[in-house]
C-alpha cells in the first residue's frame, strides 16, 4: 500500500468501515510510515477542530426575536 | 414520524403556542449550527431558520405521512442556506484542489522532510481555537465550498451516518464521503502551512 492509498481511506478507518483484509494492510502502512502517521494524527485533529469550530449556539438575542416572531405567525394563522 | 413530533405538529394546527415552543426548543439548535455552518454568517442564518419555521408553521398538515421531521429539518435547512449563499460570498471560496495532499509517481507525499512529518495534533484544542489557528481554521472553512461545508457540519458535528447525509444533501453516498474527506484534507493542509513549523 502506498501512502496516496493510505490517505484515500482515512475517512473509512476512522469510521472503522474498511474490510479486515484492508485495515490490516493499513496498520502495517502506518507501523511502517512515519509521515502517514503523522497525516493521521492531524487528519483526526484538524476533524475535531472543525467540528468544534462548527458547534455554535444561537444568540440568545436571536432566540427571543424567533420566538416572538413565530408567536406572532401563529396568531396570523389562526 | 416521531409520536412526539406528530402530536406537535397536530397541537400547532391548532393555534397552539406552547406546541410550537416545544417544536424551537427540539429543533432550532440543530437548524441554526446546520444553517451558520453552510452559510457562515449570523444575519443569513437567521433568516434560514426563521423561513424554514415559517414553513412548519403554515404547512404543518403537509407533513403527516411523511418521513421524520428531523430529517425533513435538515433537508430543508440546507437546501434554503445554500440558496442564501448562492451569489455571495462565492469570492471567498477557492479552488479546493490546491489544498489536497499532492502525490510523488511512487504514491509518496510531496513536499520537504518537515513538511510531511508537521505533527501539530498535539497542541491543545483550545489553543488551537484561539488567536492565529483559530483565524487560519475560519478562513479555510470560509473558503470550503457550501456543499462541502454542508457535509461537514452533518457528519461531524451532527454526527449523522453518510446515508443520512446522502439523503438531505440528495447525493450519493459515494459523493458525501469524498465531500468530507476533501475538506477534511483541504482544512488539515491550511492549518499545517501556519502550524507545522511551530509543532
Ligand atoms: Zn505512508
Amino acid at each position: 500500500m502506498t501512502c496516496q492509498e493510505a490517505i484515500a481511506i482515512l475517512a473509512d478507518y476512522l469510521e472503522m468501515a474498511l474490510t479486515p483484509s484492508v485495515l490490516e494492510e493499513l496498520e502495517r502502512h502506518f507501523a511502517g510510515c512515519e509521515p502517514c502517521r503523522a497525516y493521521l494524527a492531524t487528519y483526526k485533529k484538524t476533524r475535531d477542530l472543525a467540528a468544534a469550530a462548527n458547534r455554535v449556539e444561537m444568540p440568545e438575542e436571536m432566540k427571543r426575536r424567533l420566538r416572538e416572531f413565530l408567536l406572532e405567525q401563529l396568531r396570523q394563522n389562526g | 414520524m416521531n409520536g412526539d413530533d406528530l402530536a406537535l405538529l397536530a397541537s400547532l394546527r391548532a393555534g397552539d403556542a406552547a406546541a410550537l415552543e416545544a417544536l424551537m426548543r427540539r429543533y432550532s439548535s440543530r437548524m441554526y449550527r446546520l444553517a451558520y455552518g453552510i452559510t457562515r454568517n449570523q444575519a443569513d442564518a437567521e433568516e434560514v431558520v426563521q423561513d424554514v419555521f415559517v414553513t412548519i408553521v403554515r404547512k404543518g398538515q403537509t407533513f403527516e405521512g411523511r418521513a421524520a421531521l428531523g430529517s425533513w429539518i435538515y433537508r430543508v435547512t440546507t437546501n434554503a442556506a445554500l440558496n442564501k449563499r448562492r451569489g455571495k460570498r462565492l469570492e471567498l471560496e477557492t479552488s479546493l484542489e490546491e489544498h489536497l495532499p499532492g502525490f510523488d509517481a511512487d504514491g509518496h507525499r510531496e513536499g520537504d522532510r518537515a513538511w510531511v512529518l508537521a505533527d501539530w495534533s498535539a497542541t491543545p484544542e483550545h489553543e488551537l481555537l484561539a488567536g492565529e489557528a483559530r483565524a487560519v481554521l475560519h478562513r479555510a472553512l470560509d473558503a470550503l465550498p457550501g456543499h462541502y461545508r454542508a457535509v461537514l457540519v452533518l457528519r461531524d458535528v451532527e454526527e449523522l451516518s453518510n446515508e443520512q447525509v446522502a439523503q438531505i444533501v440528495g447525493e450519493s453516498v459515494a459523493s458525501v464521503k469524498s465531500r468530507l474527506h476533501r475538506a477534511r484534507m483541504a482544512l488539515r493542509e491550511q492549518l499545517t502551512r501556519q502550524l507545522g513549523s511551530k509543532a
